[in-house]
């Protein structure tokens, strides 16, 4: 009995994990091709979500798991069309201050339209419910996000390895000049990828909103969480990043079985450990190629 | 005059009037006091953001530790105490921000941004979930003031004028702090953090220091925000907190003390008139903050200084070396005079060896300095020489090996360390600290040295012995008249000086120069020279330098490296007369080793393709080609040639697009090149394959050509299809699934080629084509090139002259950035001695 129990919170935590995952794995594409922290990331997540509340009743739970990742997937386009892109070759201090206005820009603009309260989602009705696997019982709305959650990471891996646009982008972080003078302007790429990042928020934004939560702060949680990932497993490296997160993950599940109150503290003492031990982090600071 | 310009007066007089000023102006009492107690702690934010360049997001979780520290104690231990409170609060936070800075140094740049976020969002979560202790979302009130020292602190007036005097003291305090010796690191540590280790600074202890400082400072106007308030809460530790912090500096100017005082000024003002009409006012103040990022970094300060610049005469008007007063043959500076004298070896590195991935760049590298003489270390491009020079300086740690100096072991150590222990290095790349002037760049390097290096009181301006020795320095090196100078501001060549300056300033006992002379215009190079001479008679010098003639004529002692190793060691004689050493330069002159190359007299038959019209190119200062010309036909040949620096694999990426032309132009069969982007040039039917190949590791064969397709393919069929590029390389053909980095290195240098190929191609450019192969695999390859010739046109950079001879119709020699000579190839194959004449010296 016990051991189900554990199982439960490990699959809980790793449930938190790969959503931290999914946030880490785009700020890691941005910083890694455009040299740029993205500290609003955050905000596209609550942006995710609350397109979601907003529109749930119109389009349905299907309905917005799809149109709200594309409507931040174009302000994304926007705001990289008008600000990031002055930004990729700065000092990266004027980046971070940048995103970090936005971040604060993004947050007061909700709470000004939406209001500081947590806004209700519940789970749509049909996800409702629990699966059982022996003893095993889980929330099978949970075990969804799970699926969804791997599967954006598989596609996004696929995406970077299989198909040509992943090729430039892999090139492009190992070697813009090269890419460059082989005729490629990495500047559509560079728009793609900050699209696909923020889409990949607000996707975590939509299947997060029932379980964590909507409200203006909801974008800065994440964010830091998953800084404490990225700071663990490295910015610019795939797999670093992911192993962090699962790493995360099941220490969170495991301190939450063993000792609650921690739970939310467990993460910031695995970073505390690395940093004393593995100062530049599990996988090291540079990284030449992203994988 | 300059006393009411101070900090301090303008603080003081500000402190005075802004409570009236507020009341007059509808606001009250608190908010002045509140506007003092953000100043404080915005510029001791500052401290670190505007001064050290270390940007931190979390300074919000200080304010609120201080206000916690202060409140709990008040509350456990001290009931109506409030200096008792404060005393504990400040002490409290000493002990933690050394711990915490500890922990936040360990990363740089942009990961110090993130675990400071981490360790605020950290503060706050626990503040926030630790009710029993913090009060969590409520806080805890009851804070008092009660009487002090006989005065009633209930009185908002009395208040108001305590918090004013702590504010003139932190004012004071840092406006000390920022001219001492510890402050002038800090900037050092902005501009250049590996330059101030390189100069003898264990920059670590420094960053602590500040952050130490920092972080106790904002929580000090922390615990004041408690006893104004009388409470202390979760609020100040959020992210946001720190947020609206950073933006009161930024939007008040982070690069003037008092900079973020205004930005604290602006807050309350924005806030306290704003939330009249809305609720949402800090929306409109982040909007503001990215404005300011955006358009004006430097805050309101930065707007006002640019408004005023065009009134105020320039303090430095000509940076041109121009102003300067040279004093010919100074002796050497008596404070860098050495005190012992050993005779012989003073520097030694014992059989060095350095890999780089699978790439050997030093092996079994061996070379003893003795004192006093001028040691020159040369070699061909990728001999190892600027490894070597890393690996005796601290910069990288050998693999095996070990460095000498002085009898004492200094391998592996820190670079402040081998500073301290006497070896000094400029570097090739000028490496200076760009914003501060000559002479405070000169101070700095002088003060790693002196006992005061650890003060942070004394102002630098008051420590006579180190400005003396900077003046006598800057008379040695004829920097006199500029000293005031921006560094950044100088000329290419007086940033070189200054480079080897900064390393001779700190009185080593031997100097390492990296290029002194590179890109030095002919009477600099000169003076320069004679100036290396001089100090080597009495400190020995380590010199790695490519104009061979200027070697020979000073060195005293010649050490000759080839593909990582030494060749030769001895007099400048022996190097001179080693046929070895001259087969490395010019070749061998013998028939062409590769079988089965015909001679190519002179231009090829096809009409002109590529024309290069007197063009400049710089890198940052560094003027490298200066009005280059060069004409390429259709099917030939052309080979670039000359000694490493001459501005070869400059030229290649001047015409693909990667280094911006700066004046003349580059046509393509009549279509301007100059100006455009790279990409569109490689669009046009430029292929480039640059030295070392630049293939995308990780990616089969397959996929590293269909990256070169991928643009370049135009709809009217493929000039260079797959079976096309296949039929020049057969050899692909298995491999094409095999990651690239997996290959040999001639099968790397096919994939690159075809890679380059792929496409509407019609010019080539190979970087040092050869570099690095077995000989079987470079006739391969040269034959290759020789079919390629009908296909399109080459244009070559190999140091190997006998091959690159037999290979192609033309050649062109580059000395300096310009062309030197220009002829058939085959006259430069067949008469050595015109060789020996164009390339030798």
């Amino acid at each position: 009995m016990m051991l189900i129990e554990i199982l439960e919170q490990v699959l809980n935590g790793l449930l938190a994990g790969a959503y931290y995952l999914l946030i880490a794995l785009g700020l890691t594409l941005i910083f890694s091709l455009g040299g740029l922290v993205n500290l609003a990331h955050g905000a596209f997540y609550a942006l995710g979500a609350y397109f979601a509340v907003k529109l749930a009743d119109t389009l349905g739970f299907a309905g917005v798991l799809v149109v709200s990742p594309l409507a931040v997937a174009l302000i994304g386009l926007i705001v990289e069309r008008l600000l990031f892109r002055r930004f990729y070759r700065e000092d990266p201090a004027l980046g971070l201050l940048l995103t970090f206005g936005l971040a604060l820009v993004a947050e007061q603009a909700l709470r000004w339209i939406f209001g500081a309260a947590p806004i209700p989602f519940s789970i749509p009705p049909a996800l409702k419910g629990q699966v059982l696997v022996g003893d095993f019982i889980y929330s099978k709305y949970r075990l969804l996000m799970l699926v969804i959650a791997a599967a954006a990471v598989a596609g996004l891996w696929l995406l970077l390895r299989r198909t040509p646009f992943g090729r430039v982008v892999r090139a492009g972080v190992q070697n813009p000049d090269m890419v460059a003078a082989l005729g490629i302007s990495l500047a559509p790429y560079m728009a793609s990828v900050v699209a696909l990042a923020v889409a990949l928020a607000a996707l975590a934004g939509v299947l997060l909103a029932p379980i964590s939560g909507v409200h203006p702060a909801m974008g800065t949680d994440i964010l830091t969480a998953s800084f404490v990932v990225v700071v663990i497993g490295g910015l610019g490296s795939f797999w670093g990043v992911v192993w962090a997160a699962l790493i995360v993950g099941v220490v969170r599940g495991l301190t939450v079985y063993f000792f609650p109150p921690a739970a939310e503290a467990s993460m910031y003492v695995l970073m505390l450990l690395v940093l004393l031990f593995r100062p530049r982090g599990l996988f090291g600071e540079r990284i030449q190629r992203f994988e | 005059m300059s006393l009411l310009r101070s900090p301090l007066a303008i603080a003081g007089l500000v402190c005075a009037v802004l409570p009236f000023a507020l009341l007059a102006g509808g606001l009250t009492l608190t908010s002045a006091t509140d506007v003092v107690i953000f100043a404080i702690a915005c510029m001791a934010l500052n401290l670190l953001v505007g001064h050290t360049g270390l940007v931190s997001f979390g300074h919000g979780a200080w304010f609120g530790l201080g206000a916690y520290a202060a409140a709990l104690a008040q509350r456990h231990w001290f009931a109506a105490s409030v200096a008792w409170p404060a005393l504990f609060a400040l002490g409290f936070l000493l002990v933690a921000s050394v711990l915490v800075g500890f922990l936040v140094l360990r990363r740089r740049g942009v990961y110090f941004s993130l675990l400071t976020l981490a360790f605020s969002a950290l503060t706050y979560a626990v503040a926030f979930r630790w009710t029993a202790f913090t009060g969590g979302e409520n806080g805890l009130g009851g804070v008092t003031r009660a009487i002090w020292l006989g005065v009633d602190l209930e009185n908002p007036w009395v208040f108001y004028a305590i918090v004013a005097a702590f504010g003139l003291l932190v004012v004071h305090a840092l406006a000390r702090f920022h001219a001492s010796p510890i402050g002038s690191v800090l900037l050092a540590i902005r501009e250049n953090e590996q330059r101030a280790q390189f100069i003898g600074y264990a920059t670590q202890r420094y960053k602590q220091i500040a952050y130490a400082a920092s972080a106790t400072l904002t929580g000090f106007a922390g615990i004041l925000f408690a006893f104004h308030h009388r409470f202390a809460s979760a609020d100040p530790t959020s992210i946001s907190s720190s947020g609206e912090l950073l933006a009161m500096v930024i939007i008040g100017g982070m690069r003037s003390l008092l900079g973020p005082a205004l930005g604290a000024l602006f807050y309350i003002l924005f806030r306290e008139y704003l939330s009249i009409w809305t609720a949402n006012w800090l929306l409109f103040f982040g909007l503001l903050f990215v404005a300011f990022v955006v358009f004006s970094p430097t805050g309101l300060v930065g707007v006002w200084r640019r408004l005023t610049t065009p009134l105020r005469p320039r303090v430095v008007e000509a940076a041109a070396m121009a102003g300067r007063a040279i004093e010919h043959g100074l002796p050497l500076p008596a404070f860098l005079l050495p005190a012992a004298r050993p005779a012989g070896t003073l520097l030694e590195a014992r059989g060095l060896a350095k890999a780089f991935g699978g790439i050997r760049a030093v092996e079994e590298a061996s070379l003893a300095v003795a004192d006093r003489t001028l040691h020159a270390l040369i070699g061909p491009n990728g001999a190892g020489k600027t490894t070597l020079f890393n690996l005796v300086s601290g910069m990288f740690i050998p693999d095996r090996g070990r460095v000498v100096l002085d009898g004492r072991d200094i391998t592996g150590e820190a670079p402040h360390r081998i500073v301290a222990a006497g070896l000094a290095r400029s570097f090739q790349i000028t490496n200076l600290f760009p914003a501060l002037s000559v002479a405070e760049n000169l101070r700095l390097a002088v003060q790693a040295r002196d006992r005061s290096h650890f003060d942070g009181w004394t102002p630098t301006a008051a420590i006579e012995p180190v400005l003396e020795r900077t003046r006598e320095l800057i008379g040695f090196l004829g920097l006199t008249g500029i000293d005031q100078a921006e560094a950044g501001a100088l000329s290419y060549g007086g940033q070189r000086l200054l480079d080897m300056g900064l390393a001779l300033a700190s009185a080593p006992r031997a100097l390492l120069l990296d290029e002194p002379l590179a890109g030095l215009a002919a009477a600099e190079r000169e003076r320069v020279a004679s100036l290396v001479k001089r100090i080597s008679r009495d400190i020995p010098v380590l010199l790695v330098e490519h104009d061979i003639d200027r070697v020979f004529a000073l060195a005293d002692r010649v050490t000759v490296m080839n593909e990582g190793r030494v060749l030769v060691d001895g007099t400048a004689d022996d190097a001179r007369n080693s046929r070895a050493v001259q087969e490395i330069y010019i070749g061998a002159g013998t028939a062409a080793l590769v079988a089965g190359a015909q001679s190519h007299a002179g231009r090829g038959t096809g009409p002109e393709l590529l024309r290069l019209d007197l063009v400049d190119a710089y890198y940052g200062k560094s003027h490298i080609l200066q009005r280059a010309s060069l004409v390429a036909h259709e099917q030939e040949i052309v080979a670039l040639l000359g000694r490493n620096g001459a501005g070869k694999s400059t030229l290649l990426k001047t015409i693909i697009g990667i280094v911006r032309a700066d004046g003349g132009s580059i046509r393509l069969g009549g279509e301007e090149l100059a100006g455009r982007p790279a990409a569109a040039i490689a669009r046009m039917g430029v292929g480039y394959v640059p030295q070392g190949r630049g293939l995308f590791a990780g990616m089969s064969v397959r996929d590293n050509l269909e990256l070169g397709r991928l643009r370049r393919a135009k709809s009217a069929g493929l000039a260079w299809s797959e079976d096309k590029i296949l039929e020049f390389f057969p050899r692909l053909q298995s491999r094409l699934d095999t990651p690239a980095d997996f290959l040999s290195g001639g099968e790397q240098q096919m994939v690159a080629v075809a890679r380059a190929l792929s496409g509407h191609v019609r010019v080539l450019l190979l970087d040092e084509p050869f570099e690095g192969l077995a000989p079987a695999v470079i006739e391969e390859l040269f034959e290759v090139f020789d079919k390629l010739r009908s296909e399109v046109t080459i244009i070559i950079v190999e140091h190997n002259l006998d091959l690159v001879l037999a290979l192609a119709n033309q050649a062109y020699v580059l000395e300096r950035g310009s062309v030197v000579y220009e002829g058939a190839a085959s006259e430069l194959r067949e008469n050595v001695d015109l060789r020996r004449r164009v390339l030798w010296m």
